[in-house]
């Protein structure tokens, strides 16, 4: 079944485009983009800082308003203020270190959810924060806790914790934890993953870090700019991607068994205000051809299930595949 | 990722708990003012009970009797009596209640009407925002003092109700402004948006989440306003524009005195003292407070805090190596104890050799770059240990030799390439300022500036000098730090994180350059990562550590194929790749130890596989356990390292 | 700031005088009630007020009154002075630039001493310097200037006969009036330039520039200054305000004739558009000196060039 429906949505911020005037701009940080979760499922969103990739997912918790496009739940249109819908949906933010009220105990903020939504009586808030907190892997005891005094790894269980409270049926994880230390990630993408199985909860799971999207996702789309690149299985973007910034992007990834040779990109991600014509990765891509400057390509299925928006998605497809293969052959060395 | 590493090199404790104001009164200063307030404002609520005499009362056979001290004066009299032979000692304490009466309710009018405005106008936004912002910008845009003078020099029947209006209203502006901006500040952390998303509504938001977060600047503004009001207040009876005569009032008891002020100087200058005292004293309570709510204030400056010499063990080195690093210590004292960042932390860096160093957040790896050129943050200080450049320990060197080395010998490149450029000097300004101070004549820098510009690969070098750096990108600023810092041949280059805040493209794009720059100039490049995937890519060696201590050493080859520290091991099976489709990841169990309280032994043992109960009595010192790598584990001298292989 | 910026702020800064007068005109009319009945002792016949009335022009409604004011306001008629009948614009400007040295001089010498304590604070916190300064920052803030005044009066007039303690005449009348507003400006430009330096010094570049191993004088000289002087100029901007009441005080107490003074004056013989005329030229004084210190801080900072505009 279908969870979230995002159907054409564009988002446009004003800005002051040069020094000195008060002529001002449009920033246009989503481009029409379209995408489905569906329940229990984890949609990858991956991205360089700046491609829209946050701005995309507090559209889809309705902390910012589409300048055009629909967003749907379960089909259903909701307005932002509507409890169903902050009942549905929740979000998890980067920065542990802002994202619990600091005049709050632990216990406290876990209640408001529950007060907020009459989820449990009265009677019960107590018992059921010591559940919201075991579920997360915390003692009872945090619950007299400031935020302060916790850990960035715990104060995240609290975030998940927070979120849990409303039962929602999506959760949006922006850059969850790319704040945390690599030896304490493991554990909240552990806890993440455990309590999708458990409860059935989708994830759409921002993050700049391809190794933590691969792992957390099913499926995964990639933003270049505004735009979705290309949409695909986990495995298949991760391995056989069809669109040339997607294999920047894995090249550009460290990897413990040695370097990745292939398709670098030179130079840096252009003005969001300010985009190229045509396909807008085509000033730093290294298969890009007269075309490109001028005709901006579409989102379409090239191979079942995988979709790029590039001219030559194919012969990107092949050249990836033999790099994969090289890539085997050394790792068994 | 960014915030939690810079957070590291400050090693700061915000301990948020609602009850810091109390922790004010721990400094002896805010102690005096809190104890001096209070005195005055007991005498001025006990004036009546305390005062010897009628302050209004005249005894035209006392006219200006000296105070007690003076040969002629008397106790009964204690600070002698006016012009009019009233006694000046009690004109000062119902001046202190005329005067703190009228400060305190102006006081309580201007905070209130500020605290609401601000409240409103910085969490709704909008027009009612700009409405009440604009009233401010006219209000602060013009002395309404002198307004304030003007009308009380014209209104008939002045009482204190109307010198309580005329002061107090304009100060709505001062809270308003302070409350408004936190307020602004606050609604946008991800607290407040995640309230807004499990549901809080608007009000809510406001009051259970912003509002606690913020109320306490007001006490701090509303007593240094008292303060200034109290000032005030004396200024306008000075200027006959206060309670009207016979009331007594500081400035008026003054400007009476003023008259007399060459037989008897005492008469303007003892209220001048009370004034002074009383809003001394409001004013250190006021600070004191300041301080807790905004600890920003004093870090260390520029000191440099060195240790004792410690007598050398062994003799001169025959072929020392480019840098060693031995028995290294650094700790950061604070108000919540001592930090550990660096324990005993030793290694070698060859010429030419590029070490990786790699560790979480809290191990101690910026610290002890900051200490290889001496630019530790205070009080943070080396307790021990040496550093040799070129067989030079830079701990014991002095500020002027260390001056020498930075720039010529070291250069470093930080996290934040953004952050460390001057914001409001060019890129150029600082590239030139840079090459003078290495030795570049004055002459040839405008060249040498556009040559090391392009080596670093800036595509328009002449266009780059002119820019500031917010108007380049991280990477093309990283580039600039990068040129600045090998402009001088440095023999050691350490780049502390230099990539971190960069997108992953780039990231690859400035480290290959800069690696490559540093092979080609047989520098020594000391790689300062919490990425051990990355460092793996450019190191030739790897040097692992956790909690401040060593764990690991090694080529790293070796430490990667087969690491001899169980964390190592356990660090590499932690992180998610990108080419294979992993089942689940081997997460480390539990959180590095607090630096503040270290525990006995061995600081992984709480988290470690193979913990034995050696592990928990005794920290393991580092042995080579193969040529050239070196572990800090019992397993290794207690032979079972094979279990880790298992 | 170009052309379309420059116009919009100049709009501001006419909106700004235009609220302060009809602030300042209703204000006074409201708390006053009928100046032709304050100018008249008590128990002057209804008829001699009527002609009063008439003759200073408060017989028509207040709002003809306003209307009046503004349109010759204008055209830089002021009125003329209830009392000896001068044209007030003339007497304001006669007085304006007395007042205007005093300030200045104020202003820059509080400025510099702000750049050099603060800095030499900062450099070293809680060190000697540190201590002697915020502890003199402290007992001068908490010292009113119309005391320090007759302190200084006392002492180096009265006593020691160094400087005059009346009157503007030569540089000597300058040098109490001067102190004691510095005395006055200084400790709070003090305490915000320390605390600006403090944490420039901890930021990031200034790390990197001594890792560069610049000189001590060029990280605090130079990085320091540019940039821990930005919020300066913006109190400076902040405290003209208080620098003004200072001045009136100051102005009353050694009998400098300067606008403080004359409103003081004008306040005791009641001389109503004596009163109005100089709140206006300081009110434009001001909003010009504010759009002064806004520009200043748009050339020396770079990023709110940009940003603001």
């Amino acid at each position: 079944m279908t969870l979230l429906e995002v159907t054409d949505v564009t988002k446009g911020f004003e800005v002051r485009t040069r020094r000195f005037t008060r002529a001002k701009g449009t920033l246009t940080a989503v481009k029409s983009v379209s995408l489905q979760i569906e329940a229990g499922e984890t949609l990858g969103l991956v991205g360089e800082s700046g491609c829209g990739k946050s701005t995309l997912g507090r559209m889809v918790v309705r902390l910012l308003e589409p300048t055009s496009g629909e967003v749907r739940l379960s089909g259903v249109l909701y307005d932002s203020d509507d409890p169903v819908l902050r009942r549905s949906v929740q979000i998890i933010f980067q920065d542990p270190y802002t994202s619990l009220p600091p005049k709050m105990t632990v216990g406290r903020i876990l209640a408001e959810p529950l007060l907020i939504h009459r989820i449990v009586p009265e009677g019960q808030i107590e018992s059921r924060v010591r559940q919201l907190l075991s579920d997360v892997g915390l003692k009872p005891e945090h619950a007299n806790s400031y935020g302060s005094e916790l850990s960035g790894g715990q104060r995240q269980r609290v975030s998940i914790a927070r979120a849990l409270a409303v039962e929602p049926e999506l959760i949006v994880a922006d850059e969850a934890v790319s704040a945390l230390d690599v030896s304490v990630q493991a554990q909240i993408l552990n806890l993440m993953r455990d309590l999708q199985e458990q409860r059935g909860i989708a994830y759409l799971f921002i993050s700049h870090d391809l190794g933590v999207v691969r792992y957390m996702s099913h499926r995964i789309a990639v933003m270049y700019l505004g735009e979705i690149v290309e949409l695909g299985t986990a495995d298949d973007v991760s391995e056989n991607s069809l669109h040339p910034y997607t294999n920047a992007l894995l090249s550009a990834v460290p990897s413990i068994h040695g370097h990745v040779s292939g398709s670098r990109v030179e130079s840096e991600p252009p003005d969001p205000a300010n985009p190229p014509s045509g396909c807008s990765f085509h000033p730093r891509c290294s298969w890009a051809q007269d075309v490109c400057a001028v005709d901006s390509p579409q989102l379409i299925e090239w191979r079942p299930g995988q979709r790029a928006a590039c001219h030559f998605a194919l012969e990107v497809f092949e050249s990836s595949r033999e790099r994969r293969h090289d890539q085997a052959t050394r790792g068994e060395n | 990722m960014t915030d939690l590493i810079a957070s590291e090199s400050q090693l700061e404790s915000t301990t948020d708990r609602p009850s810091r104001l109390l922790s004010t009164f721990k400094s002896p200063l805010a102690l005096a003012g809190l104890v001096g307030t209070t005195l005055i404002a007991l005498a001025a609520v006990f004036a009546p009970a305390l005062a010897p005499h009628d302050p209004t009362g005249q005894n035209l056979s006392q006219i200006l009797a000296p105070p007690f001290w003076d040969q002629a004066g008397t106790l009964e009299f204690a600070l002698g009596t006016d012009g009019l032979g009233r006694d000046v000692l009690s004109r000062i304490l119902y001046g202190a209640r005329n005067s703190l009466t009228i400060s305190f309710f102006a006081m309580l009018l201007g905070s209130t009407l500020g605290l609401i405005t601000g409240l409103l106008a910085g969490f709704f936004g909008g027009r009612l925002d700009s409405v009440i912002m604009r009233l401010g910008d006219v209000q602060l845009a013009f002395p309404f003092i002198l307004l304030a003078i003007a009308v009380l020099g014209v209104v008939p029947n002045r009482s204190a109700w109307h010198i309580i209006v005329v002061l107090g209203i304009p100060g709505w502006i001062i809270y308003a402004r302070v409350v408004r901006s936190r307020v602004m500040a606050e609604k946008e952390k991800n607290y407040v948006v995640a309230a807004r998303a499990t549901g809080a509504s608007k009000w809510r938001r406001l009051f259970i989440y912003v509002f606690p977060s913020v109320w306490q600047v007001v006490p701090v503004i509303a007593l240094l306003d008292f303060g200034f009001l109290i000032i005030m207040e004396s200024t306008l009876s000075f200027l006959g524009l206060g309670l009207p005569p016979p009331a007594a009032t500081w400035g008026g008891i003054l400007a009476e005195g003023r008259r007399n002020m060459i037989v008897s100087p005492w008469l303007p200058i003892l209220p001048g003292i009370a004034i002074v005292l009383t809003v001394l004293s409001i004013n250190l309570l006021g600070d004191g407070m300041a301080k807790v709510i905004d600890p920003s204030g004093a870090k260390g400056g520029f000191r440099r805090l060195r240790p004792e010499p410690t007598p050398r063990a062994d003799g001169p080195d025959e072929a020392p190596p480019l840098l060693r690093v031995r028995n290294l210590s650094v700790e950061f004292p604070d108000a919540n104890g001592t930090i550990s960042a660096v324990r005993n932390v030793g290694f070698d860096l060859q010429r030419g050799e590029i070490l990786g160093v790699v560790g979480e957040s809290g191990s101690g790896k910026s610290v002890t770059a900051s200490a290889i050129v001496q630019l530790i943050d205070p009080p943070g200080r080396v307790t021990s240990g040496e550093i040799l450049l070129d067989g030079e320990d830079v701990v014991q060197a002095s500020d002027r030799r260390m001056r020498q080395l930075r720039g010529h010998s070291v250069a470093m490149i930080f996290q934040n390439p953004t952050a460390s450029l001057n914001p409001v000097l060019t890129v150029g300004y600082q590239m030139r300022e840079a090459l003078r101070t290495i030795g570049i004549q004055n002459r040839d820098v405008k060249d040498t500036v556009v040559r090391v510009l392009t080596t670093v690969g800036i595509p328009d070098p002449k266009r780059v000098v002119r820019q500031y750096p917010f108007e380049l990108s991280g990477g093309m600023n990283q580039r600039v730090m990068t040129a600045m810092a090998l402009a001088a041949q440095p023999r050691l280059l350490i780049a502390d994180e230099p990539t971190t805040a960069l997108d992953t493209t780039t990231q690859e794009q400035i480290l290959t350059e800069l690696v490559d720059l540093a092979r080609s100039r047989e520098i020594s490049l000391l790689l300062i990562t919490h990425d051990i995937a990355l460092v793996s890519q450019y190191a030739d060696r790897i040097l692992v550590l956790y909690a401040g201590e060593v764990c690991e050493n090694g080529p790293t080859s070796r430490v990667i194929s087969d690491p001899a520290h169980p964390y190592t091991r356990a660090l590499l099976e932690s992180v998610p790749r990108v080419e294979v489709r992993s089942d689940r990841l081997q997460a480390i169990p539990g959180e590095p130890p607090d630096p503040r309280a270290l525990p006995i032994g061995c600081p992984f043992a709480a988290r470690c596989l193979h913990v034995m109960d050696i592990c928990r009595v005794e920290d393991p010192s580092p042995v080579e356990i193969a040529s050239g790598q070196w572990t800090a584990c019992h397993l290794w001298t207690e032979d079972r390292a094979e279990v880790m292989r298992s | 700031m170009r052309g379309r910026a420059l116009l919009i702020r100049f709009v501001q800064m006419v909106f700004v005088v235009v609220a302060v007068v009809t602030i300042a005109f209703f204000v006074l009319r409201i708390a006053t009630g009928d100046p032709a009945r304050l100018v008249n002792p008590p128990g002057t016949p209804e008829e001699i007020i009527a002609q009063t009335r008439a003759q200073i022009g408060t017989d028509v409604s207040i709002w003809q009154q306003y209307v009046d004011y503004l349109s010759g306001a204008v055209t830089g008629d002021l009125g003329t002075s209830f009392r000896g009948a001068q044209p007030v614009a003339d007497a304001v400007l006669r007085a304006l630039p007395n007042t205007l040295i005093l300030a200045g001089l104020t202003v820059s010498i509080s400025a510099v001493l702000a750049i050099g304590f603060g800095a030499l604070a900062a450099w070293r916190p809680e060190g000697l310097i540190d201590r002697l300064v915020l502890g003199f920052a402290a007992v001068a803030q908490a010292t009113p200037a119309f005391w320090l005044a007759v302190v200084l009066i006392l002492v180096f007039s009265i006593n020691l006969g160094w400087f005059p303690a009346i009157d503007m005449r030569g540089w000597r009348s300058f040098v109490l009036p001067v102190t004691t507003l510095v005395l006055s400006l200084s400790p709070i430009l003090v305490r915000t330039a320390r605390q600006s330096f403090a944490e420039t010094l901890s930021e990031d570049y200034i790390k990197a520039a001594r890792a560069r191993g610049l000189p001590t004088w060029r990280v605090l000289g130079i990085h320091g200054v540019k940039s821990a002087a930005l919020p300066l100029i913006t109190l400076v901007g902040l405290q003209l305000g208080f620098l003004l009441a200072g001045a009136v005080v100051v102005e009353a107490i050694f009998n400098w004739p300067g606008i403080g003074k004359l409103i003081l004056d004008s306040l005791a013989s009641r001389d109503f558009p004596m009163i109005q005329g100089g709140i206006l030229v300081a009110a434009m004084v001001f909003v010009i000196l504010n759009f002064i210190v806004d520009m200043l801080y748009a050339v020396l900072d770079p990023r709110v060039g940009a940003a603001q505009a």
